[in-house]
């Protein structure tokens, strides 16, 4: 049993498992082929996600694969001869879901390109120069910002409760990086400006 | 003439300030330009100069250096009558540490009174002041007194006032006083329909990203700059549009 579980967690690892696992949940909900479960999953987490469909292609037949989701090849609605890829639970796929939601899965290392570049950068120039990419950064954190959802007044449901929770997690994800950039040019020009 | 399809315009707009022992340099160069129907959203940490700017767009201060225009108009060279002209009829300030009713008296009175003597006769004052409430949903509540209401309902009560002028710039500062996450929605969500609905440009300054939400430009101010998603060369992906090369999810 234990090794069948632990067997039953390995597609949880690595940078693509909360896809793999919030793709399990939508199919749940409702079967899909590639394209609208892509779609579908780029709404609900939003733009910042940068869901891209090629990936939830290969990320489907890769569940597929480990027995998660089974697919079956249905005619496309308004074609005579196309056909796509649905996809469906298997018997795994629930308590699949469910070990994935209980299971503490260790974080991705935090590598930011901007923290590497500060770490790296040799003198006064290259200080000029992460000025800039540091507000580069700000203003690509205040698009994305811009580009989430305002949230639902009163959240009707749980579904939109939760909805909710995510799009806050990125506000202030988004905010805390706004800050420390903000912080991080304030006192770099001030020391080149002392200097 | 100057330009007058931006309802305001920023120019290298300066403004020092003397917090007795050192000058600080409040704004230090700020530029921008909003036109109606523009939400515009100013994130900022406390003290960053959010309100100098909002207070500078409405007239109660003028800027050290550059330009403030509101409506294509200077603010600094314009005459005392065409300022108070445009300060009372097109922009409207709603800041809610300025909130000044007086606890007994009704909505509707509040309102009526801030018409003052506007050459209107006292049923019209009352129509203009329940057609205002009616907007912002409070004609229900309109013979309540003011000190009844929570601090969602304030909000709403200040922006009711700023809306009896036909304003076309609006400007908000810190809704974020609002104390429920559902009440900071429902403003938020209001404040967007008004502005569609009236076409308005308005601005939104908090020290929450989340309390600008649905902005239409995002702009944030630090070290007396500012940063904004309406820059040139600034290029915004929107959702299904956007696939930019080598921004894959990892595998």
């Amino acid at each position: 049993m234990a090794t069948k579980t632990i067997e039953s967690r390995r597609w949880m690892q690595g940078a693509s498992s909360p896809l793999r696992g919030a793709l399990l949940g939508l199919v749940l909900e409702q079967p899909g082929h590639g394209g609208e479960l892509a779609s579908r999953l780029a709404r609900r987490l939003g733009h910042p996600w940068r869901i891209d469909p090629t990936d939830i292609y290969r990320l489907l037949a890769r569940l597929e694969d480990e027995g998660l989701l089974c697919s079956s090849e249905e005619p496309t609605p308004g074609s005579q001869r196309a056909t796509r890829v649905v996809y469906h639970v298997t018997e795994e796929t629930s308590e699949a879901l469910t070990l994935w939601l209980e299971t503490l899965v260790p974080r991705e290392p935090m590598r930011s390109t901007l923290h590497a570049k500060l770490a790296a950068a040799q003198g006064v120039n290259d200080a000029r120069l992460l000025l800039r990419a540091l507000e580069a950064h700000e203003r690509e954190c205040l698009e994305l910002a811009q580009l989430v959802p305002p949230m639902t007044s009163g959240a009707a449901s749980l579904r939109t409760l939760l909805l909710d929770c995510v799009r806050s997690g990125v506000w202030t994800q988004l905010q805390a990086e706004i800050d420390w950039s903000r912080q991080s040019r304030e006192r770099i020009s001030e020391y080149l400006n002392a200097t | 003439m100057a330009d007058t399809s931006q309802v305001l315009e920023f120019a290298q707009v300066v403004k020092r300030r003397w917090d007795g022992t050192r000058e600080l340099l409040v704004l230090d160069g700020v530029s921008f330009e909003i036109g109606r129907g523009t939400f515009v959203g100013l994130y900022g940490a406390r003290r960053s100069g959010k309100s100098t700017v909002l207070r500078l767009a409405a007239g109660l201060d003028l800027a050290d250096e550059g330009r403030v225009a509101v409506a294509g108009c200077d603010l600094a060279s314009a005459s005392a009558v065409e300022r108070a002209r445009l300060l009372r009829g097109v922009v409207a300030l709603v800041a809610p540490d300025s909130w000044r009713a007086r606890p007994q008296e009704s909505l509707v009175d509040h309102l009526v009174l801030s018409l003052g003597c506007d050459g209107i006769t006292a049923t019209q004052a009352r129509r203009r002041a329940y057609s205002a409430l009616d907007e912002v949903g409070l004609a229900g509540v309109g013979l309540e007194p003011t000190a009844s209401l929570p601090m969602v309902e304030r909000l709403n009560l200040m922006l009711a006032r700023a809306l009896l002028h036909t304003p076309e710039l609006l400007l908000i500062d810190e809704p974020s006083v609002i104390p429920s996450v559902s009440g900071r929605e429902r403003f938020g969500k209001l404040l967007r329909e008004l502005a569609r609905a009236r076409n308005l440009a308005v601005i939104v300054a908090s020290e929450e990203l989340a309390a600008v939400q649905g902005s239409s430009v995002l702009m944030s101010l630090g070290a007396g700059q500012l940063t904004s998603t309406d820059e040139r060369g600034v290029v915004v992906h929107f959702p299904g549009r956007q696939r930019a090369a080598g921004e894959r999810v990892g595998a």
